[in-house]
């Protein structure tokens, strides 16, 4: 998905202003929903209390924080619509943070 | 008002401002692109640090349950107002590319409040734990020995995070001067130092975002 404000396929159109696209409700519909998963992580932990239920808790956390990241990422930074190349440099340390989920399985599994 | 319906009504064309559109990159700045890279680098370090926290704590014989000892209610309402944070920023990114020079100072001004607000709680959560018994290298709780790598990697987890929300602040404040001056509102790509602070405070959003699942709630 490419900003029609940072993307032309003519390369003559920089030459024009271009007008300015408000995502505005785009926004505020995230805000809800990150303010939303926010709560849901506050009582996972109590829900899922009991020592047999540890994993499903790690996961469900795990996942809610993927995704709140992935929407922050991608909506409040801009990323969806930004070029392929700046996007690339954005996934780097995505790595990282695959490895910490991976060590904090090992602490619930030993 | 847009920036071209602007451009129109005043007679002004900043075309010339714009950003010659780039193969690889599109639009983006130099200073986008830099951000961008500083950003990559910076996360890399909050990666190694959450690793480290990862290995020590499933290294660890005895590790406490984290929401015995921390108050999830508090942090979690510091997490709610960073989220905040982050959509008065966004607005106030599109209020610099509206021109709109009231309403991008006032929500820069909520941003830099949101800010302030949370470095409070850290402090305030910080001055109770200290007195609750959990130092940097000796942690005790409610009369009872914790393993001291608690306290150490929760300092510098979460302490490094307040540093850059502290180094956010003061950038805010940097860019709020210059939009009280008018800077960011002359045209062209004049809002672009708006949208950079706007990376750097999303991205400070984000990495708490990791830190509160991976310190407070797991």
């Amino acid at each position: 998905m490419e900003h029609p404000e940072t993307t032309s396929a003519n390369p003559h159109h920089t030459a024009h202003p271009v007008e300015h696209q408000s995502h505005r409700a785009t926004y505020v519909t995230i805000f809800f929903v990150l303010g939303f998963l926010t709560v849901l992580e506050v009582f996972v932990p109590e829900v899922y209390s009991a020592e047999w239920s540890g994993t499903t808790k790690m996961l469900l956390l795990c996942i809610m924080a993927i995704i709140k990241a992935g929407l922050v990422g991608a909506f409040f930074m801009h990323l969806i619509w930004e070029s392929k190349w700046l996007r690339w440099i954005a996934y780097m340390p995505i790595y990282m943070g695959f490895a910490v989920i991976i060590i904090m399985l090992e602490s619930v599994y030993r | 008002m847009s920036s071209t319906v602007q451009a129109a009504a005043t007679g002004h064309d900043d075309s010339h401002d714009l950003v010659p559109e780039d193969k690889h990159f599109g639009q983006a700045t130099g200073g986008k692109i830099a951000m961008w890279m500083f950003i990559a680098q910076d996360g890399m370090s909050f990666g190694g640090l959450l690793f480290a926290y990862g290995v020590l704590r499933a290294s660890a014989a005895d590790w406490p349950v984290p929401s015995d000892v921390l108050g999830i209610p508090l942090t979690a309402a510091a997490t709610f107002l960073l989220i905040c944070s982050s959509l008065t920023m966004v607005f106030a990114v599109e209020a610099a590319k509206e021109r709109n020079q009231a309403a991008l100072v006032r929500m820069l001004g909520l941003t830099i409040l949101g800010g302030a607000t949370f470095l409070g709680i850290q402090v305030y959560e910080y001055y109770h734990l200290v007195h609750a018994g959990i130092g940097f290298s000796t942690s005790t709780f409610a009369g009872e020995d914790l393993n001291n790598l608690f306290g150490t990697t929760f300092y510098a987890v979460t302490g490094f995070h307040g540093l850059h929300v502290l180094s956010g602040v003061i950038y805010l404040i940097c860019i709020l001067r210059g939009a009280m001056a008018g800077k960011y509102t002359e045209g062209g790509i004049s809002w672009s130092p708006v949208e950079l602070v706007g990376l750097f405070w999303h991205f400070v959003d984000l990495v708490w975002i990791l830190v509160f699942t991976f310190i407070y709630l797991l």
